[in-house]
């Protein structure tokens, strides 16, 4: 564990020194991620205020402490390295990385911790802004912030262990885009992105069983206390126990992937 | 355009073998050429032999292991360098990717320090070394991708085509350093390259593979012995002549003609020349092919011979 933490480190250097240099691409990739989830605030908010402030249970304010959120988590648990996997193998650069004795998972867990140490310092303001602009309310206890801690990380590392498990068939296809669309859509419907899953009507109760609502919704929730203490730790098993499935099916999947290697391009 | 059309809707698969019924040992220390032209399985079998592909069937130890189980124990000893192909993070120097492949390896900062100041000195690295990868030439990157190869003192070497696209000075340089390396480290290495040159400057033995399969395995003089079935005749005399019947005439320029004989006449047609000519000879000398001629006739001749199906 000592040693794998001094990988990291120097991983962490080096990487940290490559992301320097494309600041700019940093903070555009930073403006999508806010882009999106401002305009359906922005949505949601005109359209509760057409129905006397308030759509179920939510009122503007609620709706403005979620998307908050759900920016913070969603940057905080973002994961691109199925694109990324898929641009190695095709290029061959998977090859060098396999014959090193350390699992290529790593190198991508720490590119990922990188890029969102680069980025936090200018969110966390621009988050500020919307919060008090909209004027959010958390009802946030130190109880839920305790528990936003295991939460946002068990759903970064969800969100990174199904982002492997998509790169995996990779080894099969070398293109992992068309599978990654698909995700991404199923993410962004499902996962608290287009709406907190309690206003998906019919389609709620589908979401409860599927693990992309503990990628962002789950953890959203925690944070803006839209949740009560006991619901929360049931999220956080529930997040554990898809973890835990996820890592499985990675583990399976990359075995097979491995016979399946051609090594194109290499 | 309609084979496309159809291939969306079914698509026929065609199984190629790529290497097939491919034996040979390597011991420690040896410095073998691994030949072949343009899709021979070259590469397919380094890959196999690093452990990055799966064979369908068949064995490989490396060094006691078996290569695509992947164990550290192998990984830690052995490397794989591929022309033209980098392992080094682009974007900032050298100097701090093979930081990185020091905690990767585990390579204590004496190993690691001994190790990078002898590759310094063999590959003339230092001012290389804190440049962005990206701002080298091609030459200068090859030499650093070795550094990154190296740096954990593998035992067994792959070279793919290590000197591809390189200048002839920077493939001087880095023939030097390989055998530098064998003979500092007494790693074995396997090397595969289209220059001749390299093989000619390293290896002792060679193995030839064709259409993925073995053709020759041993010695590089042998392989001209074996594969060209004749040598050349080079006379130099004081004034033209008209050399013919002394074996097929190859070239003739001024006053020196490259005569063809059979290997076993070889000695005879010689013999029979300085005793016609000796009075007006300059310079005679006897020589094999060159490699390039051999190789060549070896792989035409193959890819007659599977043509004919034989």
């Amino acid at each position: 564990m000592r040693q794998l933490l001094r990988v990291y480190r120097a991983i962490f250097v080096a990487e940290f020194q490559a992301a320097a240099q494309y600041r700019v691409q940093s903070v555009l990739w930073l403006l999508f991620a806010i882009i999106r989830p401002v305009v359906f605030l922005a949505a949601w908010s005109a359209a509760a205020a057409t129905q006397g402030g308030r759509i179920g249970d939510m009122t503007i304010s609620d709706f403005a402490a979620y998307y908050v959120a759900v920016t913070l988590v969603s940057q905080l648990t973002m994961s691109w390295n199925a694109y990324d996997f898929e641009l190695e193998i095709r290029q061959g650069k998977l090859s060098p990385k396999l014959l090193r004795p350390l699992h290529p998972l790593h190198y991508s867990v720490v590119e990922n911790i990188v890029f969102k140490v680069a980025t936090m310092p200018a969110l966390l303001p621009v988050l500020v802004l919307i919060a008090w602009t909209f004027q959010a309310r958390f009802a946030t206890t130190w109880g839920h912030v305790l528990l936003f801690v295991p939460s946002v990380l068990l759903a970064a590392a969800l969100r990174f262990m199904f982002g492997w498990l998509m790169a995996t068939f990779a080894f099969w296809t070398t293109r992992v885009h068309g599978i990654m669309h698909v995700y991404d859509r199923l993410v962004f419907l499902f996962a608290g992105q287009l709406a907190p899953l309690s206003l998906l009507g019919g389609l709620a109760s589908i979401a409860y069983w599927l693990p992309f609502g503990y990628m962002l919704w789950a953890p959203s929730e925690i944070l803006r206390g839209g949740a009560s203490i006991d619901q929360a730790l049931g999220m956080i098993a529930i997040q554990a126990m898809w973890l835990a499935l996820s890592w499985l099916g990675f583990l399976g999947l990359w075995q097979l992937g491995l016979r399946q290697f051609s090594a194109v391009g290499a | 355009m309609v084979a496309t059309l159809r291939s969306l809707f079914a698509r026929r698969f065609k199984e190629v073998p790529a290497v097939q019924d491919v034996s040979f040992d390597i011991d420690e220390g040896e410095i073998v050429g691994f030949l072949g032209p343009n899709g021979a399985g070259k590469t397919t079998t380094l890959k196999m032999l690093s452990g990055l592909l799966y064979p369908t069937s068949g064995e490989v130890r490396v060094l006691g292991h078996t290569p695509w189980k992947r164990e550290q124990g192998l990984l830690s000893t052995i490397t794989l360098v591929m022309g033209n192909r980098s392992q080094l993070l682009w974007d900032i120097p050298a100097a701090d990717s093979l930081r990185v492949l020091q905690e990767i390896f585990q390579l204590s900062e004496h190993t690691y320090r001994a190790s990078l100041d002898e590759l310094t000195d063999l590959l003339e690295l230092e001012p290389l070394l804190h440049k962005p990868v990206r701002n080298l030439s091609l030459g200068e990157r090859m030499k650093v991708e070795f550094a990154a190869a190296l740096i954990h003192q593998p035992r067994v070497l792959f070279l793919d085509e290590p000197t591809i696209g390189l200048d002839v000075t920077m493939q001087a340089r880095i023939r030097r350093f390989v055998s530098d390396y064998n003979r500092r480290t007494g790693a074995s290495i396997l090397l595969t390259s289209h220059y001749m040159d390299d093989v000619v400057a390293l290896c002792k033995r060679v193995i030839v593979i064709h259409h993925g399969r073995l053709l020759y395995d041993g010695a590089l003089t042998g392989l001209a012995e074996r594969m060209a079935p004749h040598k050349l005749i080079r006379v130099t005399l004081s004034h033209e002549a008209d050399l013919a019947s002394y074996g097929e005439v190859v070239s003739h320029e001024e006053n020196t003609t490259t005569l063809k004989v059979s290997r076993e006449e070889a000695a005879d047609r010689t013999a029979q020349l300085v005793h016609d000519l000796h009075g007006q000879m300059l310079d005679l000398t006897l020589e094999d092919p060159a490699i390039e001629e051999v190789i060549d006739r070896v792989f035409s001749e193959a890819q007659v011979a599977l043509a004919a199906g034989v």
